[in-house]
Parts: structure tokens; C-alpha cells; sequence
């Protein structure tokens, strides 16, 4: 147990934080190896950012302990954030400091913060650091959050919601940030709603509700109980190709129009490539699932009650 | 009406503490007459004359009273005159809270986005602020009667409701004023602009009673046409058209505030200074102090505490440039002459001059101790103290940066003022004991350290509640000290107020057990506080 404990970048167990009436986090039992990258899935209120906050030692548990890297996150808070860049949800009110001061704030608080990572991150995100914290848009503002993450190259990032507020090319950086950081040998614990997101990243993932853990799965598990909804028009003077896609795997749900099909496609779409691949297809739409319907879809149930997390 | 019921909503928390301060107060200054100033009309003279000496001292703040010996012209002075200051420094956090907080917070952008124009919202807010202080008012008026009658009095009802008018008028002319003030400027500098508008105002119509150049310029402070009236005493007076000039000074800031936020963007000010274009910087700051415990934290305030500083050595050489005057009116009443005869002897002006500028300089002190604590609290719900805590800091180490901060920026704040204070009180020909001055204006710092020691607690208990809760200790230990021997508070609760542990030191040196007591009560507040937030969670 010891042993387990020093070696996982994050270990839990029997970790609750009980808000009163059914809301908080219950009887948490996580493992996250060193070095790898862990996505934290669930939908808003689920319990999340609590069990951010219990790692960060924000919050004390009601009941259970955390450990990062072998160390009390309660106990050894101070020890444990050394080794920790942290992400929270919302960024903070920082007024009229200007980026670079609030970088060189925190930065002096941490110590041993080497500039040079610092600028190559801001112009990685192309953050102006010159400007006031008041004047940058939600975009620059989650930048920066990224930037006070990232800076100190930590042995391990906790980030909740880290892609919140950026736009899409921002979002691209920021992924292949978080692949050279795991690839230099960082562990990333990662929370998101959104489940492309987690797939982009993500070693392993670990499915939340109501404040309970109910899946831990491997990225290829995710893919496979996965699903897209997908609609498909087809040029009016071709014939579409029912059969064919009926009986391509993983489509199902198949409905037909004049010149236009609507199915889902659960894991992988080369069924439906296959499918339609000698027709002449005028447009193609994938959407993905909310994470409740996904949760409707792998669980059977219905939308869970929102929790506040 | 969605609007005004929301602008209430947003400030029922000023609404109910200014009402309940304002009751208090009044009961207590009415209630109180009756135990100082005694059943004959032999004493109640001989309490008016004490009054008006008093009265004097304060010439620069209050208007001189009429007929102090009685209910009405004591509690004026006393209690509603005081009143109306306290009632200005809400309307000017109201205002500016509306006109540029609530911006900031996104709340001004979400009810325009309901379809409520800008100049409907400016009204809707003001509306707010008036039914908010009407209700204050109306509680002060209250608590007038209730006092009057626990002394087998009565008072006339119209002279109440004149009083009342009046506090709503002057305190609603004021939230006007600084709402116009703030829409002139940018976010981070309108709470000061405006502060220091209004109290440009105040001191213009204050001082104007010991300058007589300032005179001609009386006419354009609402405070002018708040001292035209004083309708409690026997033989006071209601001035109608003074009050019909505070409800026009409202009215027409108002409409001119409505006027400029529809011409300005939002989050902008109405007058913005062109920005040059520069190329973008990547590096961080390079500056050295940001590195440096204490040191990054006095960085991050110097704006705040330069104005503190310049504002309490701008008043230090007012009370200094003052005091003759002062004491020029008070050997003007024959029967003070024997009394004062013996404070001659030990140098008057050093006397009169310690008791007037170090009086306001606590009230100062613990002011810019509660706006450190506002400041605290604001890290906390803003998220920066769970920024601050996921760097290798422990939660004592935050508490101990802040409470060194608070006492390095107060160390600076009073060696300026006291600096300031000996070299204007010198130029006056009045010459203060250095040393005496010097340990007076450092034991302004335990005197804050006690504020910050129980508001360090409070942000560490409740941060949302912080900043009220530490404002009504404040008020709580300056009503100890007022009106602990008159009410024959035991020795130990008088003790518990920093106002009375704070003593004379200019005239009668430290006190050494009360400086004790005053860095007992810092540092049982800082302890507690830390062991406060070990427990509590951030962010939750």
C-alpha cells in the first residue's frame, strides 16, 4: 500500500468531501501512475473541481485521505505544491496588474520560475504579458492560467477545465503543449465535460456522477463506447446506399430520407466511410453526444441532477 | 421597478448595517444626554457651555450647535451631524459600486442586456439608494424618539421627519455626485476620485467656518445646505430651500451621471487618454521586488498607500493650521480661562492639537485597517487567494505576509503624517515634544494592528461577512470609548477598545500597559486567525 502510494503521481482512497443533502464526493479510490495523463470526466456538479480541491489541499476531506507522489496532500500541502502546477477552473480577478506582473508575482511566491520558459509560453499562446490583466479577453485570461501552470515545468499538472474560453487553434497548441509535457515526463490529471477532449490527450480516463467514480477505462474503452451522431446528404441525382450501410458495424439508428440518412456511429467511423465511400456525398455531419447523453446512452438512465461541484 | 427591487437587493446588506449603526448611535447619544447631563437646569447649562467648548474643538468638522443643554441640540450635534459624514462615505461605496464595481462584475452588462436603458438603470440604482437611506434615516429618526421618550420627553413629530429629510438629502446628493465622478474615471481610480471629490466638498464647507476666504466658494457643497438646517433644538430651524437644493443637486447628477455612462463604453471612463501602440511583450516582470516577502505586497499597494499618506499629512497641516484658532475661541469663554489655565502651563496647543489630530487619525487608522481587510476578503471570493495557495506557501505564511504588509504600509503612513504633522505644526509656532510626537504617531500602528488582528480573523472565518462585521467593531469600540464612563461600563470592556487603549500619548506619553493590552489583542487576532484558516477550505 505504502509502496503504491510513493509510486502513483495520485493516489486516493476512500476520499469524501460531503457538502450535506447529496452533494460533494464520496468514497474516491484513484490511481494515477507516474507520467501518465489522466482525463477526469463528468458532467457540471459532478465533483470535479472538489476533488481538485482536495488535491490542492483547498478543501479537507470528511473523510479519506489523498496523496501526491507519495505525500499527505493535507499534511504536506507546501511539499506537495512544489511539485504541482494547477489550473483552476475560474481564473482569477487579478485588476489592473499587468500579465507580466502577475507572472512575476506568483513566480516569486514559487521561486526558482526560469523567464525564459516563461516567455517561450506566452509566445507560444501569443499572450501579450505587457498588457493589464483587466483589458485581456476570457481567452487571454485562461493563457495566462496556462502560463502559471506550465511555468516552473511541474512534475505533475492538476488543471480543471484547462481549454475553457480558448479558441479552437489555441486549444490545438494547448493539446500538443500537454503531449511534449507528458513526453518530458510530467503526469497530467485533466477535467473536462467535453469527451473529444479527453480522447485527444488522454491515457486514461475516469467517468464521474453524483459525486461517485463509476468508470475508470482505457482510451480505446472510451472509443469503443463512444458515439457521434452523424448526418449524411447526398447529391439528388444518387441512390443511397441503404444496405450497405445497414449492415456496416457500428452503425445504428439509421434513419433514411430522400437524400439524406441520420444515424449514430459508435467507435469507429470506417464502417460508415466504407459505406458510402462510392457515392457522391454533398455534405457530412458529425456531432458529438453532451456528456449527459452520453451518459444516457452507456448507463440507460436518465440525466442525472445537477450538483454543484 | 425590477430594476430598483434588484438595485435593493444588491444593497440590502449596506441598508440594513447603516440603519442598524444609525439607530444605535442615535439611541445611545439620546439616551446618554440624560445620564451626563443631569436633571436641573443648573446642570444642563453647565453641560451646554462643556458642549459648546467641545463644539469648538470640532469647528473644522461640525457645525457649532444650538442649544447643546438641550435633547434636540445635543443629539444634532452629536449624533446626526457625525451621521451625515458616515452616511456620505456610504453613498460614495454605493455609487461607486454600482457605477464601476458592478461593471467589472459583469452585473451592469447583464441587466442592460434585458432591454433596461442606461439612463433607466442609473435611476433604478439611485431609486435603490433612496428608498435604502430613507430607511436608514427613518431608523435614525426612530431611535431619536425612542430615546427621547426613555427620558420622559417628547418631541415634536415634523421636527423628526425634518432631520430624517434632511440625512436622505444630503447622503442621496452625495451618491449622485460620486456616481457623475465615477463615470469620469477609469475603474481602479473612481472610488478615489470620487472620495476625494466629496471630500473636497466637505472640507470646503467646513473649513469655510475658520477661512473666511473659502466662503464664496460654500455655495457649491451639499454639505452647505445640510448646515442651513438644524431642526431638533428648541429655536432651530428647517431651511426649505437648502433642502429643495440637496434634492436638485440629486436630481441633476443623477441625470448628468445617466447622460455621460450613455456616451462612454462600458468599462471604459467618459474620458479616456489616447493609448500608443507598442509591440507586444513575452517576458515577465523583471523587477527585483516582486521576489522579495512583504516587499511585493507594498509594490502591489503603493498607489493606495500614497493617498493614505498624502491624505492624513493634508489634514495633519489642517489640524496643525487649526488648532490657534481653536484655541483662540476657547479662551474666549471666560469660564474656561481658570480650567484652561492649568492645561497653559503644560502647553495648550500641544494639548488641543493631540486631542483633535490623533482622534481623527485613529478613525483614520482603522479605516485603512478595514480596507486592507475588504482587500483580503476580495482575494478570497475572487479566487486569488486559491491562486496564492497553489504556490509552495503555507496559510500561516499568507496570514504573516498580509499582517507585515498592513504594518509596513502603516509604519510608512504614520511616519509621514507625524513628519508632516511637526513641521506644519512647527511653521504655526507650535512646537511639539519629537519624542512624544514620535512614539503618538508609531502607536498609531498597534492601534491598526488590533483592527487587522480581528478583521484577519473575520476574512478567515467568513470573508464575505468580513468587512461589515469588522466595520461594526469599529463602530462598536468607538461608541465603548465614547460612552463607557457615561454609562459606567465595567473597566475591563472599556479595555477591549482600542480607541481607549490608544490614551493621549502626546500629551501624557505611552501607556505601557495599554500598548501590552493593544499588541495582545494583534496578536491573539493574527493566532487565531491563522489556526482559523488552517481549517477552513478556499474555495469552496
Amino acid at each position: 500500500m505504502l509502496l503504491e502510494m510513493a509510486l502513483a503521481a495520485i493516489h486516493t482512497s476512500r476520499l469524501t468531501k460531503d457538502y450535506g443533502a447529496g452533494h460533494g464526493l464520496f468514497d474516491l479510490d484513484l490511481h494515477v501512475a507516474d507520467q501518465e495523463v489522466f482525463g477526469y470526466l463528468g458532467p457540471n456538479g459532478s465533483g470535479k473541481t472538489t476533488t481538485i480541491r482536495l488535491l490542492m489541499g483547498m478543501v479537507r476531506p470528511t473523510a479519506g485521505s489523498a496523496h501526491i507522489f507519495g505525500l499527505d496532500c493535507v499534511r504536506d500541502a507546501v511539499e506537495v505544491k512544489r511539485k504541482v502546477g494547477y489550473l483552476p477552473g475560474d481564473v482569477p480577478q487579478f485588476g489592473s496588474l499587468r500579465g507580466g506582473e502577475v507572472v512575476a508575482y506568483l513566480g516569486g511566491m514559487r521561486g526558482g520560475v526560469d523567464r525564459r520558459n516563461v516567455q517561450s509560453l506566452a509566445e507560444r499562446f501569443d499572450l501579450d504579458l505587457s498588457r493589464p490583466f483587466r483589458e485581456y479577453s476570457s481567452g487571454n485570461k485562461q493563457k495566462l492560467a496556462i502560463v502559471l501552470a506550465f511555468m516552473h515545468k511541474p512534475d505533475l499538472l492538476i488543471l480543471d477545465e484547462p481549454t475553457s474560453g480558448l479558441d479552437p487553434l489555441n486549444q490545438q497548441e494547448f493539446y500538443a503543449l500537454l503531449r511534449e509535457t507528458r513526453d518530458a515526463g510530467a503526469t497530467i490529471f485533466l477535467s473536462s465535460h467535453v469527451l473529444s477532449e479527453v480522447e485527444h490527450v488522454c491515457d486514461r480516463i475516469g467517468i464521474l456522477r453524483s459525486g461517485r467514480l463509476v468508470k475508470v477505462a482505457e482510451l480505446e474503452e472510451l472509443r469503443r463506447i463512444r458515439f457521434h451522431r452523424v448526418e449524411v446528404e447526398f447529391a439528388p441525382d444518387e441512390s443511397i446506399p441503404e444496405t450497405q450501410l445497414r449492415a456496416a458495424p457500428g452503425v445504428e439508428n439509421l434513419a433514411v430520407g430522400e437524400h439524406r440518412v441520420t444515424c449514430t456511429v459508435h467507435g469507429s467511423f470506417d464502417g460508415l466511410l466504407h459505406a458510402i465511400a462510392g457515392s457522391r456525398v454533398t455534405d457530412l455531419v458529425s456531432t458529438e453526444p453532451s456528456l449527459e447523453e452520453f451518459f444516457l446512452s452507456f448507463f440507460g438512465e436518465p440525466k442525472l441532477k445537477a450538483l454543484p461541484s | 421597478m425590477t430594476s430598483v427591487l434588484f438595485g435593493l437587493r444588491l444593497g440590502r446588506w449596506g441598508m440594513v448595517g447603516f440603519s442598524a449603526a444609525a439607530a444605535v448611535s442615535i439611541f445611545v447619544q439620546t439616551a446618554g444626554f440624560y445620564q451626563v447631563a443631569g436633571q436641573s437646569a443648573g446642570d444642563r447649562a453647565a453641560f451646554g457651555a462643556s458642549m459648546a467648548t467641545l463644539a469648538a474643538r470640532f469647528v473644522a468638522l461640525f457645525p457649532p450647535p444650538i442649544r447643546p443643554d438641550t435633547v434636540g441640540g445635543y443629539v444634532e450635534f452629536r449624533g446626526f451631524h457625525p451621521l451625515a459624514l458616515i452616511f456620505a462615505v456610504w453613498a460614495l461605496a454605493s455609487a461607486t459600486g454600482f457605477a464601476r464595481g458592478d461593471e467589472e462584475r459583469g452585473i451592469v452588462e447583464v441587466a442592460l442586456a434585458t432591454g433596461t436603458s442606461r439612463i433607466a438603470l442609473v435611476a433604478a440604482r439611485t431609486a435603490a439608494f433612496a428608498v435604502a437611506i430613507c430607511v436608514a434615516s427613518a431608523a435614525a429618526g426612530a431611535a431619536f424618539v425612542v430615546g427621547v421618550a426613555s427620558g420622559g420627553e417628547s418631541v415634536e413629530a415634523a421636527r423628526v421627519i425634518e432631520v430624517c429629510a434632511l440625512l436622505a438629502a444630503v447622503g442621496l446628493s452625495c451618491y449622485a455626485l460620486a456616481m457623475l465622478v465615477a463615470q469620469f474615471a477609469a475603474v481602479r481610480t473612481a472610488t478615489a476620485a470620487a472620495g476625494v471629490v466629496l471630500l473636497t466638498l466637505y472640507l470646503v464647507n467646513s473649513l469655510s467656518r475658520a477661512f473666511s476666504w473659502l466662503e464664496t466658494w460654500r455655495w457649491l457643497s451639499p454639505f452647505r445646505y445640510y448646515d442651513l438646517s438644524q431642526p431638533l433644538p428648541p429655536g432651530g430651524y428647517f431651511d426649505v430651500r437648502g433642502f429643495i437644493v440637496l434634492i436638485g443637486i440629486a436630481a441633476l447628477a443623477t441625470a448628468a451621471a445617466g447622460v455621460a455612462f450613455q456616451r462612454r463604453d462600458l468599462g471604459a471612463s467618459l474620458v479616456r487618454l489616447p493609448s500608443h501602440m507598442r509591440p507586444p511583450s513575452y517576458a515577465p516582470s523583471a523587477a527585483p521586488w516582486w521576489r522579495v516577502p512583504v516587499v511585493r505586497g507594498l509594490y502591489e499597494r503603493r498607489f493606495g498607500i500614497i493617498v493614505w499618506s498624502l491624505g492624513l499629512a493634508l489634514l495633519a497641516v489642517l489640524f496643525a493650521s487649526l488648532t490657534k484658532s481653536i484655541v483662540q475661541v476657547l479662551l474666549s469663554v471666560p469660564a474656561l480661562v481658570p480650567y484652561l489655565s492649568i492645561f497653559v502651563r503644560q502647553q495648550l496647543y500641544p494639548a488641543v492639537l493631540g486631542y483633535t489630530w490623533f482622534n481623527v487619525a485613529q478613525l483614520l487608522f482603522a479605516a485603512f485597517a478595514i480596507t486592507q481587510v475588504a482587500r483580503w476578503s476580495a482575494e478570497d471570493t475572487d479566487g486569488r487567494l486559491e491562486m496564492m495557495l497553489s504556490e509552495p506557501l503555507s496559510r500561516a505564511a499568507i496570514v504573516a505576509e498580509r499582517m507585515a504588509i498592513l504594518t509596513a504600509g502603516a509604519l510608512v503612513i504614520a511616519a509621514i503624517s507625524g513628519v508632516t504633522l511637526y513641521y506644519s505644526s512647527h511653521s504655526q509656532g507650535i512646537d511639539l515634544n519629537v519624542q512624544r510626537l514620535v512614539t503618538a504617531s508609531l502607536m498609531l500602528v498597534p492601534f491598526g494592528l488590533v483592527f487587522a488582528g480581528v478583521g484577519s480573523l473575520l476574512a478567515a472565518w467568513n470573508p464575505r461577512a468580513a468587512v461589515g462585521v469588522l466595520g461594526a467593531f469599529a463602530f462598536a469600540s468607538y461608541l465603548d470609548t465614547e460612552l463607557g464612563t457615561i454609562y459606567k461600563l465595567p473597566l475591563w470592556l472599556q479595555d477591549l477598545s482600542a480607541f481607549k487603549l490608544f490614551g493621549t500619548p502626546l500629551v501624557s506619553g505611552v501607556d505601557g500597559r495599554n500598548l501590552a493590552l493593544m499588541l495582545a489583542l494583534a496578536i491573539a487576532g493574527v493566532g487565531s486567525s491563522i489556526l482559523a484558516m488552517q481549517r477552513r477550505d478556499v474555495g469552496a
